[in-house]
């Protein structure tokens, strides 16, 4: 079973939350929402498999790089 | 000597340069997942094409002859998808790549000559260390290797490539900073010195990843337009590239024939692009929706993101796009896309390639870390590239394009010989919300209702920026379709292509350094 990180693009805001521990995701499905310069930006799962964490929550500030989702696949 | 001896004494010293540093040298190069100098020639070539220059060169040290096969640098020239290109492999196994003065400076010297005169593209590639010592010691050595301005001589006359396939200082980093392209295989380090020299010289301890691996050129330097996992990916990756240019800056690149309709609907489009004009996307689908067969070549992927780069062929010629990229830095560019694009546009207009920009950008990116990073300059050099090429140029407006940057993206007046608008553009001094709240503030706090105002004023400002105003001033070309987009590229290139020179340039930016 393969672990894969989703790491914020850049830094922003976490506008909304689509997804709790234990979901089923689909390769390109929506994760989460970034705001970031005033724009959405769809957070999409790279693989398909289980949320195995959430590292964030609604409105949390977050860097390039951070941690923002782990995916079992 | 008598023709059997000869003939014997032939086939040694080739035999003996075939065999590169040695079986323990080989080995050592295998274990560490690299292919020796001479397979690196023989994958990135049609097969049985290679016709090699100073096989019998060694060094010209006093007691090292026999130590430096070829002078540790295999040259020649070959054919790539069957057309001709000039080849240099720096051999590790050979006193650990470094360079000699035979094998670089003579060798090199002449065959780049030929290779420039008939009209065939270069690639150097790099493993090792910088200039041998010996050879480069002392004031006659030092002088008898410098960097010959002759090699500096033919800006752009054919295409030259560069990749780095080991840990590289000095000359390999050279070739990488004048090069059109360069690839790199991760877990390789490109820079002017290395670790050890650092550690001496500056007291500094850094790792060679540090120093100059793959993501700090990714990311931070740019000097690096694309990554491979390994050797074999690297070589395919230049066979690629080198398949969208010319062989040299007088002909047009090579047209390779599709199956995909040059009118195809691009339908799709409609679903990729978000209504809500604060919603992101990935520019690329669009991209791959419009070109031929989906498939698009991006450089420098993971330098500035905000900002693509990248050829394509539509109709079955290769085209240079240039795009903004909404999902990050909502496609604002900061410096390192300014470098991107003008370097870029440099490259296209030396060999012959169309350019199409796609504009969604909310203007440039601003604050404190972009102008201590020399702004207003990065735009205008920009700006100046644009201005100066003389390829074709088709401008759409996708949907925002505010400010100076609407200018950088072949904007009215800018240097396009076709700029439209999709129904969704948004042209701009200024992001309306932002523009309402700067231009009317009097206004709206002088209201009764200061909410109700702004929105009244912010529904206004939107229909002003819609691409009708312009479009009717003849200001703009037209508006399209979306879904016609493919169609209308195709058609506009056809109108361009003309009925003299084709694309070929004037070529008013061929001397233009290739690190902007």
């Amino acid at each position: 079973m393969a672990e894969e990180i989703v790491k914020s693009p850049m830094p922003g805001i976490i506008k909304s939350i689509d997804v709790a521990v234990g979901d089923q995701v689909n390769e390109g499905d929506t994760l989460l929402i970034l705001e970031a310069m005033k724009m959405e930006n769809p957070i999409v799962a790279p693989v398909g498999g289980r949320i195995s964490e959430v590292s964030i929550s609604q409105g949390q500030s977050v860097k390039g790089g951070d941690r923002l989702i782990v995916i079992e696949s | 000597m008598d023709m059997k001896s000869g003939l014997e004494e032939l086939s040694r010293r080739r035999e003996k340069a075939l065999q590169m540093g040695g079986k323990a040298n080989i080995d050592r190069q295998h274990q560490r997942g690299h292919l020796t100098a001479r397979e690196r020639i023989h994958k990135l070539l049609d097969p049985g094409t290679f016709s090699e220059v100073g096989i019998l060169n060694q060094s010209d040290i006093h007691a090292m002859e026999d130590k430096a096969p070829a002078d540790g640098n295999i040259a020649g020239f070959g054919k790539i998808d069957g057309r001709t290109v000039l080849v240099y492999a720096a051999d590790r196994t050979v006193l650990a790549g470094v360079e000699g003065r035979v094998g670089t400076f003579a060798k090199e010297t002449r065959a780049t000559r030929i290779a420039v005169e008939k009209g065939y593209p270069i690639i150097t590639m790099g493993d090792g260390g910088g200039a041998r010592i010996p050879d480069i010691m002392g004031s006659d050595g030092l002088s008898s290797m410098t960097f010959p301005a002759e090699g500096l001589r033919y800006p752009r006359k054919t295409p030259f490539v560069a990749t780095i396939m080991g840990d590289c200082f000095g000359g390999p980093s050279w070739m990488a900073g004048k090069a059109d392209f360069v690839v790199m295989v991760k877990g390789c380090c490109m820079a002017v010195s290395g670790p050890r020299v650092l550690e001496i010289a500056m007291g500094e301890k850094i790792t060679p990843e540090e120093l100059g691996g793959w993501e700090l050129h990714a990311e931070v330097t740019g000097q690096v337009d694309a990554f491979a996992e390994d050797d074999e990916h690297c070589l395919r990756i230049v066979r690629e590239f080198l398949s969208y240019m010319p062989s040299n800056c007088d002909e047009e690149p090579p047209y390779v024939p599709t199956q995909d309709p040059s009118d195809r609907k691009v339908d799709e489009v409609m679903d990729i692009l978000p209504d809500d004009l604060n919603r992101s996307y990935d520019m690329y689908k669009i991209i791959a929706a419009i070109v031929d067969d989906g498939k698009y070549f991006p450089i420098k992927p993971y330098y500035d993101q905000s900002l693509i780069i990248c050829l394509a062929r539509m109709n079955g010629m290769t085209v240079g796009i240039v795009a903004n990229q909404p999902s990050f830095f909502a496609g604002a560019a900061g410096p390192g896309a300014c470098e991107k694009a003008a370097s870029f546009i440099v490259l296209c207009d030396s060999f012959n390639i169309p350019l199409i920009f796609l504009h969604d950008t909310p203007g440039f990116f601003v604050g404190h870390e972009a102008e201590k990073r020399k702004m207003p300059g990065r735009i205008m050099v920009w700006m100046e590239a644009l201005a100066l090429s003389t390829v074709p140029k088709i401008s759409i407006v996708v949907r925002k394009s505010y400010g100076m940057a609407y200018s950088n993206m072949a904007g009215t007046n800018c240097g396009a010989d076709f700029l439209v608008a999709w129904p969704t553009a948004d042209i701009s001094f200024m992001a309306p919300r932002t523009g309402v709240n700067v231009v009317y503030r009097p206004v709206i706090e002088a209201a009764e209702n200061p909410e109700a105002e702004r929105e009244r004023l912010l529904k206004e400002w939107e229909y002003q920026n819609a691409p009708w105003k312009a479009a009717a001033k003849h200001l703009i070309d037209d508006v399209i379709e979306p879904r016609d987009t493919r169609e209308f590229i195709n058609k506009s290139l056809d109108i361009l292509r003309g009925s003299g020179r084709g694309f070929i340039s004037k070529k008013y930016l061929q001397a233009w350094p290739t690190v902007l």
